[in-house]
């Protein structure tokens, strides 16, 4: 009496739920970025303190860290003082990409903190950052000289971070 | 206090479900009549103690009781009075307890609307919403609480996200959830059903009116998230293919896959296990939505408080009901097979042709949206589908189906004169393309294929099912069109606007798609962008301080031929509690564009970044998805039969 197609309904729901059971145990934010190995997107803004403008080409020459953050942030005063400790070695460069903040606020915030930005591109809106495919701050991008974003970190960066991925990139 | 209340009244709800859905195993203890009266009172009871509990949390915002958590975390005193109601289904605790709400008012719908459904059926519907509705309260009791409390008191709440401080968002999420939540009744019909064995015609033609219900719902709902996209996101796009909107869309596309199974499995009674399935299917869709919603376990642009543990809950059940139901149907949906014969040539084949393109949809999009899941569970690397994937295998689907739309409204039952057919549509078309051809050749100048596709299907959609409107029209030789066009039959007139709508939404798609301009300028005071055959003039930023937020107001004038045409007012407005920046674009609409101006960032000296852009055509989307909400409309209000026509 059992209709032979009737079994594939059930059958195609266990291989879907086979697959929806494994994705529970895993952490969706480790889905790396799909710029990895694409020049970073195209940007115009102007930067946080002098107003200047600052577009992508700006950032050229050089391998950069770019530290997507916001005097909102939790994480981001967690992974500051690293920040200023990388900063110190004058081993990379750092820019920051100040992420749905207010200008006075996040100002404030670097006053007290500390600056170890070499240039922060302002993005209220946060139009940038989701050119970026950022999440949520803090994320750090690791990007190549020719503009190649080559690694991309979501949440507070540490010493793990510096010896793994940074370190090899600048002895190279 | 009201914690107290709250829990209780959820706690007895949560014991009733129980009793309503152990019901089913007292069929052989208990007359059918007693069983009948139980689980209409039952279900009414429910319904009444949950709108108090919905009711007491309300209170609880208008009042700001901060001793609960929930409201702490989503509301503050100087919040407006129309969003501190609407906060309460601002987050996960309160949405999930609109949910079972909703949920549970269309159980206590089925038996009050049972018309002259048999018993027994109408008694096994209630019993299993008896679990689903158990379920529900169970979650929120155990884990998504609106009622917990928060101690110490706050002195204030931490606020309401600014982005869901819209109108838009007051109605969104219940029309959407009255959509996805009315899914529930072809399910526990289905199953019922299949534990019945056995249908009749009667029963489908009642089981429709519910679907087409929950379709119209569903349908408003997505579109007023589209609308609130639009206006309030500042980026000019109104659907981003995200998880969560595709979670709202699958069932969406299921559920009118069984919209026109259902006519089919009614006037015919073919496919009804097909319809069946499909039932099972809309609702697992639905389940499945809030699952991946609730659990974070896709990342999306929705910020809702994600908690795997939750996931893993809805998870269990879900995998529970759809199991359960899916394997009673491999085991029963034989029963329902009828012996009726189709030709290829009729409209039951076309409309099995649309059934199976809309589900080959639904599993592209599920297909997309899992993606991510499926390469990482299967070690092949994270790979998310972005964007072009879904537009270009969605345009290659829907393309067929909006072709088949006028074959279905002008074929008939059983067997269609095809030559004549063929004849007459043919010609239709080719008018419609020559119409296209003429357009995008001597006035949009512009040579894009898909376009010249998508936009002859458009208009050879609208020709057709407008002709055979006025064709019915004529036909029934009244002589007052007011009374004539009242006495059309209602399942005609719906099925026509739906499909206009359908033609209008892809003129408004396309066009806006592929010719709108942007442009991204520095303006200082008195300069002008010139966009089209309008330009614009920066007059300044002045300061707003509102109750919750304080904004710049940019001022800006458009004059078309150096006539004034309209100021515009975009807003950028900071929240005071989270800190949010807002942009609140301005925007003026026609029916043939919309001019869209959206505040920037402030440079030195007075000039701003300031976005416009000109979107031709694009209100046609909203007016064409009115024409489909219409046309739903008269499919659940309209008479049924063919009266008073000659």
């Amino acid at each position: 009496m059992i209709h032979k197609l009737s079994v594939l309904p059930i059958s195609i729901f266990l291989v879907i739920l086979y697959f929806l059971f494994s994705g529970l145990s895993k952490d969706p934010t480790l889905i790396p970025s799909p710029l990895i190995g694409k020049p970073v997107p195209e940007f115009s803004s102007t930067t946080l303190f002098e107003k200047k403008t600052i577009t992508n080409t700006d950032l050229l020459g050089e391998t950069y860290l770019l530290n997507v953050w916001g005097s909102w942030c939790y994480g981001c005063s967690i992974e500051h003082d690293f920040i200023m400790d990388i900063n110190s070695k004058k081993t990379i460069k750092i820019y920051g990409l100040n992420y749905k903040d207010k200008r006075f606020a996040a100002i404030n915030w670097l006053e007290k903190k500390g600056n170890p930005y070499k240039s922060i591109i302002f993005d209220d809106t946060g139009s940038i950052a989701i050119d970026f495919g950022v999440y949520g701050a803090p994320e750090t991008f690791l990007i190549n000289d020719e503009g190649i974003v080559i690694h991309k970190h979501i949440g507070p960066i540490d010493q793990a971070y510096y010896k793994k991925i940074i370190l090899p990139v600048i002895e190279k | 206090m009201i914690t107290e209340v709250g829990n209780f009244i959820l706690s007895i709800s949560a014991t009733l479900s129980l009793c309503m859905f152990s019901v089913i195993f007292f069929k052989k203890y208990v007359g059918i009549n007693s069983r009948y009266t139980f689980c209409k009172i039952i279900s009414l009871t429910i319904s009444f103690l949950i709108l108090v509990s919905f009711i007491l949390l309300a209170y609880a915002f208008l009042t700001d009781d901060f001793s609960l958590r929930y409201v702490a975390n989503n509301s503050n005193i100087s919040l407006d009075t129309i969003y501190k109601f609407s906060a309460v289904w601002g987050a996960h605790e309160g949405s999930i307890l609109l949910w079972v709400l909703v949920l549970s008012v269309w159980a206590s719908c089925i038996p009050i609307l049972s018309s002259n459904m048999p018993k027994n059926i109408i008694i096994d519907m209630l019993s299993i919403m008896g679990i689903l509705i158990l379920f529900f309260l169970t979650f929120i009791l155990f884990s998504s609480n609106p009622f917990d409390r928060i101690f110490p008191i706050p002195l204030n709440g931490r606020d309401l996200n600014p982005l869901l401080q819209d109108p838009g968002l007051i109605i969104h999420p219940p029309m959407l959830y009255i959509g996805y939540v009315g899914t529930s009744v072809p399910f526990v019909f289905a199953v019922a059903v299949l534990l019945n064995g056995h249908i009749n015609t009667e029963w489908i033609s009642w089981l429709r009116k519910w679907v087409v219900t929950s379709w119209v719902f569903l349908t408003i709902g997505i579109s007023l998230g589209s609308w609130w996209a639009y206006h309030e996101l500042g980026w000019g796009g109104w659907w981003f293919w995200d998880p969560v909107e595709n979670a709202s869309f699958m069932p969406w596309l299921a559920i009118t896959a069984l919209l026109h199974s259902l006519i089919v499995s009614e006037k015919r009674e073919l496919f009804i296990n097909w319809t069946i399935l499909l039932a099972i299917l809309t609702f697992s869709l639905s389940l499945l939505g809030a699952f991946l919603v609730r659990s974070g376990i896709l990342v999306s642009v929705h910020a809702f408080a994600n908690d795997p543990e939750r996931g893993l809950y809805i998870l269990l059940f879900l995998s529970l009901v759809i199991g359960l139901s899916l394997a009673l149907y491999f085991l029963k949906s034989k029963l329902l097979i009828s012996n009726n014969q189709y030709s290829i040539t009729s409209k039951e084949f076309i409309l099995l042709l649309n059934n199976l393109f809309l589900t080959i949809t639904t599993f592209s999009i599920l297909l997309g949206t899992l993606y991510p899941l499926i390469t990482s569970s299967l070690d092949l690397g994270k790979i998310s589908v972005g964007a072009p994937y879904f537009n270009f295998i969605f345009s290659a689907l829907m393309l067929p189906i909006v072709f088949l739309m006028s074959f279905a409204i002008y074929s008939s039952w059983s067997k269609t004169n095809y030559s004549y057919l063929i004849k007459k549509l043919g010609l239709l078309l080719f008018y419609s393309v020559i119409i296209v051809y003429i357009y995008m050749n001597f006035y949009l100048q512009s040579d894009i294929f898909v376009v010249f596709l998508a936009l002859s299907l458009a208009i050879f959609t609208i020709f057709s099912s407008s002709i055979k409107i006025l064709q019915f029209l004529y036909n029934s030789g009244c002589s007052n069109i007011l009374k004539s066009i009242f006495s059309l039959p209602s399942s005609m007139v719906s099925n026509i606007f739906a499909h206009i709508g359908i033609g209008v939404l892809i003129i408004g798609i396309t066009m806006s798609n592929y010719y709108s301009i942007q442009k991204e300028v520095v303006m200082k005071k008195n300069s002008q962008v010139t966009i089209k055959d309008t330009s614009i003039k920066f007059i300044g930023v002045k300061n707003k301080i509102s109750n919750n937020y304080a904004s710049q107001v940019g001022i800006f004038d458009a004059y078309k031929n150096n006539n004034y045409l309209i100021s515009f007012f975009p807003e950028k407005r900071t929240y005071n509690i989270q800190k949010n920046i807002m942009t609140e674009a301005a925007i003026n609409s026609t029916l043939t564009r919309d001019i869209y101006v959206a505040l920037g960032e402030s440079l030195s000296n007075d000039s701003w970044v300031v976005r416009i852009y000109y979107k031709p055509y694009i209100q046609l989307l909203w007016y064409g998805v009115g024409l489909m909400i219409l046309g739903g409309l008269f499919g659940i209000f309209g008479r049924n039969k063919l009266e008073n026509i000659k």
